[in-house]
């Protein structure tokens, strides 16, 4: 019951921010699984499809794509799915109160920032903090620092 | 700069310090066009950086490397990994020390630096290995640091990667540290949160942590528990939780028992007082305007876990562990009222229809997990139709995501809620469910669809749910996957066959399934070898198999299973239907099809074509010019197979003598298959909530295990069917077909696990396993008539220390009423061995009914030593014969007694409980006398008393009883004859109870016998 993975990626399948919680299953290589993973999702119909899709035996995908990059988190099988499109929704918006209108350029370039909002937000494959006052108020202060 | 696309719209302010020379970097490498260029870029840029590292680690201190240039470097080699999507670490390995450097760094942008990147690379097994131990001495360094931040770093690196390795649970210092910030007084909230986290992350490295130390365990836990109780806006709590749940699951539930009130308060004032007009909720703890959904989530998940339905306590196996769980009359019901509440509090705002997407989405969230939950509140049926009529009103929501989700909670309720929930939605909603199955496009929903309906399959439905599947599958737009599709024809394999009341139905369903099969792509032969068992050991279901086959054979395109059915079945039984289809017009049937037919089942063909021969040897001319043509064919095997067979022709034409024909092709004794071979990889199936009408239903019926004979025929050999071993037990039977866990079955066993299997059955105590590395002794020990306590040793042969060692017991079957149970499994007392040391485990498994050997528990043992990870599986030798009990004082039995019970026994149930083994070669090298000690010894050890005669000097009779906690005591009659011309012996078993138990005492005491 806990998040395996989170993967950051853009449209042309370049990842931006990669967290694993666990090691991979079987010692497996984590660019090949990465690869795996954004053939399945970029493959994926975003009309007519959900946001839920299994990847292996022991995970499956929760992902959401905001403008064009890929939020993507992998989650025990048996866990309940719905939670994690908040996680990724509260996520993207610490993000973004945090760069002030965040784009993917933010990420590219300020990439070890969005790692500390991470940091912040999700420990151990779980989340830490929801309070987004609270969450900012340390950013900025570590943000800060020296 | 390019246009900046914001994700969400809003504006606000930009922070932070920025570092020049990182940023110059990335813009470069971007403004590349072509990936060479980039290439190149990364390439000197990765050279200046060594340069830079080499250069200054020769000089004195007083010029090293300035702490900003090196975390300037260390974070363009990040980008570079990050970017290349983790495939560059060969690159900027060589940095590794250098990072290490920056998180000794007394800046905390240096130190930060210095730990995200050790994060993200420590993920790499090389980079683990090599500095664990120095990045352990940091951490602890940091964690003792009077710096809150410097404190932060080093747990959001031990929450992050502290499972990677289990060497950081290992390190006494760095676990009671991160406990020593949890647990402090005065430690921050901020903090303690992250320690929280990191110590869960500690514990899934090294469940030893709170299990070795007795003492500790009871502290540390009673300290976690208390943790829970957090005024300030529950912020504690939501990451003390997932660690409360840790203890639940992997410890043992009983510790959490009293936190149930509180966890319903917590509960209560979230989803019922939170959500109440004018509440004073903290709007900054709400999210999409339901409070903390992240808090209720983990409640309802961590209840659900603690908390066993009347449904699920009926089962006794919860009486035989302990009462472990709570039971709901346990708790007092103020509680079980604001727990009921809750469910009709979620149910009431799910039906609020809101606008904004993720405030439904969080809505319908909290009632998923919440309805689910209702199922273990012991609900009135009322409640149960009312929770499936709500959901089945969502399938026809317009966003997919509900959609799915529906489904998955249906899926849910109707596997715990049973007979109501199934009924209900059966009832009026499964055209709905039919439509969803044919228009949706995701195949994750088809998935969920394809699971909800085997969930409620039954006797009534069954023939609806096949015939609508069938259709969709046949229909080549479907949005199924080809995962999918032969996950599916797996599944209605199985389904037909168990709840098929109409015996010709079954064989019309099965041929179409395999007719389908090239659609889906069906790789195992396993469908159509159970057609084939069917047929033959169910005579009335022959004629009727063969003339659908011939239907299949006339059309234009036959799938390859259906050609092989067809070669089996007709090549058995086509003279039954010879007065419709002529054999010669079989033959010509089946070398229409030959040429386009892969080798394999060419082969086959070539044999059905020597059966219709031996059917009308008047057909020999076609048949030999045939067999003439394939003397040229390209397959060796299908060559020589020809020219065997045209020998064979001739022989059996000048001798005018068609014996040795009926005996090389003598017709297929009844199979005894007792299991469905295809149950095996049914992984994923819905737990089914009808599995008392089970079997039952079915009219169809096999007995024995192994599919050797229709493999035999498959294989490319021709097969000459010697006489197989007899067997006794009816071939009327219905045996009821349950699956082993998935989990078990697809367990590998190490290469030489049968030397210990075998030693278990009989003694006592001895050698489970020997390899250069470790040494396992096991000893058997009573605990009650039917519990037995099994004490494993494992003593490291090496002179290294072995660490990590942990192991797992896996029982065949954990659901549906088991055959036996772990009744309790400690853990080895240590997980690290030094050198010719021992360390040791104890289990109980309690045996509740009879079972097979082969479905014994198997160990799973991990452990490393010298630097390399070791895992095997061994199946422990623990048959129901291990429930026997010697009685010493019993004056034992005559050979009179034995004869006059033998007698009684039959005459009481015929054939049924008794189970004949013929003809078992016991050894190469042991001489008469020898063997007959051996089985002696052998039964004498096993437990059976020996009965005292004289006269019968090639018999040995024996009596046992069985002990089981569920079905009861059972007696056994054995007698064994052996054989002196050919040093075999046969074996007889009898029991009081009809079945297959007198199978698995046989079976016991052949692999006693034979290693």
């Amino acid at each position: 019951m806990a998040i395996r993975f989170i993967l950051c990626f853009n449209k042309q399948g370049v990842v931006r921010l990669v967290r694993w919680y666990q090691p991979l299953q079987d010692g497996k290589n984590t660019a090949e699984t990465i690869a795996q993973i954004y053939r399945l999702i970029s493959s994926r119909d975003h009309k007519h499809q959900s946001n839920f899709v299994q990847l292996s035996d022991v995970t499956k995908l929760v992902y959401k794509r905001y403008a064009g990059l890929y939020f993507v988190f992998g989650v025990d099988l048996n866990d309940d799915e719905p939670i994690y499109l908040s996680h990724i929704h509260l996520f993207v918006e610490v993000l973004d109160s945090f760069f002030g209108n965040v784009c993917e350029l933010d990420i590219v370039f300020s990439f070890y920032k969005a790692y500390m909002v991470m940091d912040e937000m999700f420990l151990g494959g779980e989340i830490q903090e929801i309070s987004k006052d609270v969450l900012l108020e340390k950013l900025s202060s570590l943000d800060r620092l020296e | 700069m390019e246009r900046r696309k914001s994700f969400l719209g809003n504006t606000g302010p930009s922070t932070g310090t920025t570092i020049k020379g990182l940023q110059l970097f990335i813009a470069d490498l971007r403004a590349s066009q072509h990936s060479q260029d980039q290439e190149k870029r990364i390439q000197s840029e990765i050279f200046k950086v060594k340069q830079y590292f080499n250069s200054s680690s020769g000089k004195k201190s007083k010029d090293k490397l300035d702490g900003y240039q090196r975390k300037k470097y260390i974070l363009k080699l990040a980008y570079i990994y990050i970017t290349s999507n983790t495939s560059k670490l060969d690159d900027i390995i060589f940095a590794l020390r250098e990072t290490l450097e920056l998180t000794r760094a007394n800046t905390f942008s240096e130190k930060f630096t210095g730990y995200m990147t050790l994060s993200l690379l420590f993920q790499h097994k090389q980079v683990s290995e090599e500095l664990d131990a120095d990045i352990m001495n940091q951490l602890i360094i940091d964690l003792s640091a009077n710096n809150e931040n410097y404190l932060a770093l080093a747990l959001n690196f031990i929450g992050t990667c502290g499972s990677v390795t289990p060497e950081f649970g290992l390190n006494e210092d760095l676990v009671t540290h991160v406990f020593q910030v949890l647990r402090s007084p005065t430690s921050t909230q901020y903090l303690k949160k992250k320690a929280a986290l990191a110590f869960l992350t500690l514990i899934k490295g090294n469940p030893t942590i709170l299990t070795d130390n007795a003492q500790r365990k009871q502290i540390w836990i009673q300290r976690i528990l208390s943790l829970l109780d957090d005024k300030n806006n529950y912020r504690l709590t939501l990451t003390v939780l997932p660690l409360v749940r840790y203890i639940a699951d992997k410890l043992n539930p009983s510790y959490c028992k009293r936190l149930i009130p509180q966890l319903a308060e917590i509960l209560y004032n979230s989803v019922v007082v939170g959500t109440s007009p004018g509440s004073n909720f903290p709007t900054e703890y709400k999210f999409a305007n339901m409070p903390n959904p992240w808090l209720i989530l983990k409640i309802v998940s961590l209840l659900n876990s603690l908390i066993i339905s009347p449904r699920e306590s009926s089962f006794d196996q919860i009486a035989a562990s302990g009462s472990q769980f709570i039971h709901i009359n346990e708790i007092d019901s103020e509680t079980l009222g604001k727990l009921r509440m809750c469910v009709m509090q979620a149910i009431d705002l799910a039906s609020r229809k809101s606008i904004d997407m993720m405030e439904r989405l969080v809505q319908n969230t909290i009632l998923f997990s919440l309805i689910n939950f209702a199922s273990k509140l012991d609900p009135s049926e009322d409640a149960i139709v009312n929770a499936v009529n709500i959901l089945c009103s969502l399938l026809e929501s317009s966003e997919i995501n509900v959609r799915y989700l529906t489904l998955d909670s249906l899926v849910k309720l109707c596997s715990f809620s049973g007979k109501t929930a199934v009924d209900t939605v059966c009832k009026d909603n499964l055209d709905s469910i039919f439509y969803l199955l044919n228009t949706e496009r995701d195949p994750s929903i088809v998935k969920k669809v394809i699971d909800l309906l085997f969930t409620f399959t039954n006797v009534d439905n069954i023939k609806t749910i096949v015939e609508n599947l069938l259709k969709f599958l046949g229909n080549s737009k479907n949005f199924a996957t080809s995962d999918i599709k032969s996950d599916l024809l797996v599944k209605l394999a199985v389904f037909t066959e168990r709840y098929a009341t109409d015996s010709n139905w079954f064989v019309e369903t099965t041929l179409k399934l395999l007719s389908l099969s090239d659609i889906a792509s069906l790789k195992d032969e396993e469908v159509w070898h159970r057609l084939c068992q069917i047929v033959v050991n169910n005579p009335e279901l022959r004629i009727f198999a063969c003339e659908k086959l011939v239907d299949y054979l006339q059309e234009n395109q036959t799938s390859e299973p259906i050609l092989k059915s067809a070669a089996f079945i007709i090549g058995e039984y086509g003279d039954l239907i010879s007065e419709k289809v002529t054999i010669p017009k079989l033959f010509n049937l089946f070398t229409d099809k030959y040429f386009a037919s892969s080798n394999l089942t060419k082969a086959m063909i070539l044999t059905t074509m020597m059966q219709l021969y031996k059917f009308q040897p008047e057909i020999s001319s076609h048949v030999i010019k045939f067999f003439q043509i394939e003397l040229n064919s390209l397959d060796i095997e299908l060559q020589r197979r020809s020219f065997e067979y045209l020998k064979l022709i001739q022989v059996v034409n000048l001798s005018a003598n068609i014996n040795l024909l009926n005996l090389l092709f003598a017709p297929q004794p009844p199979f005894n298959s007792k299991s469905n071979p295809l149950l095996k990889r049914l992984a994923h199936l819905p737990s089914t909530s009808n599995s008392n009408n089970n079997a039952s239903a079915s009219s169809l019926n096999l007995n024995s295990r192994t599919l050797s004979a229709a493999e035999k025929e498959a294989s490319v050999t021709p097969t000459i069917q010697s006489s197989r071993q007899s067997h006794s037990s009816s071939a009327l039977s219905v045996e009821s077909i349950k699956a082993l866990d998935s989990y078990y079955v697809q367990q590998k066993l190490v290469s030489n696990w049968r030397e210990g299997f075998s030693r278990m059955i009989h003694y006592k105590q001895g050698i489970l396993f020997i390899s250069p590395l470790m040494k396992i002794i096991y000893r058997i020990n009573d605990v009650g008539l039917s519990q037995l306590s099994i004490v494993l040793t494992y003593i490291n042969q090496t002179e290294w220390d072995i660490t990590g060692l942990s192991t797992e017991i896996i029982p065949s079957r954990t659901q549906d009423n088991p055959e036996y149970i772990i009744s309790k499994s400690e853990v080895p007392s240590s997980s690290t061995i030094a050198p010719h040391k021992r360390v040791g485990q104890t289990v109980e498994v309690v045996i509740r009914k009879p079972y097979s050997i082969e479905e014994s528990p198997i160990i799973n043992i991990n452990f490393r030593c010298g630097g390399s990870s070791n895992s095997m599986n061994l199946k422990l030798g623990l048959g129901v014969t291990a429930t026997m009990k010697k009685n010493s004082e019993s004056p034992g039995t005559s050979l009179q007694q034995f004869v006059t019970r033998w007698k009684t026994l039959r005459d009481a149930l015929d054939k049924d409980g008794e189970y004949h083994l013929m003809s078992l070669k016991i050894s190469e090298e042991h001489k008469k006398t020898d063997s007959s000690i051996l089985v002696f010894k052998t039964l004498e050890r096993m437990g059976f008393e020996m009965v005292e005669k004289e006269s019968i000097s090639n018999t040995l009779f024996a009596t046992g009883v069985i002990h089981t906690k569920t079905d009861g005591n059972f007696g056994c009659l054995i007698k064994i004859q052996y054989l002196e011309e050919n040093g075999t012996v046969s074996i007889t078993g009898r029991t009081t109870t009809p079945g297959p138990l007198a199978k698995y005492i046989v079976d016991c005491i052949r692999h006693a016998l034979v290693k």
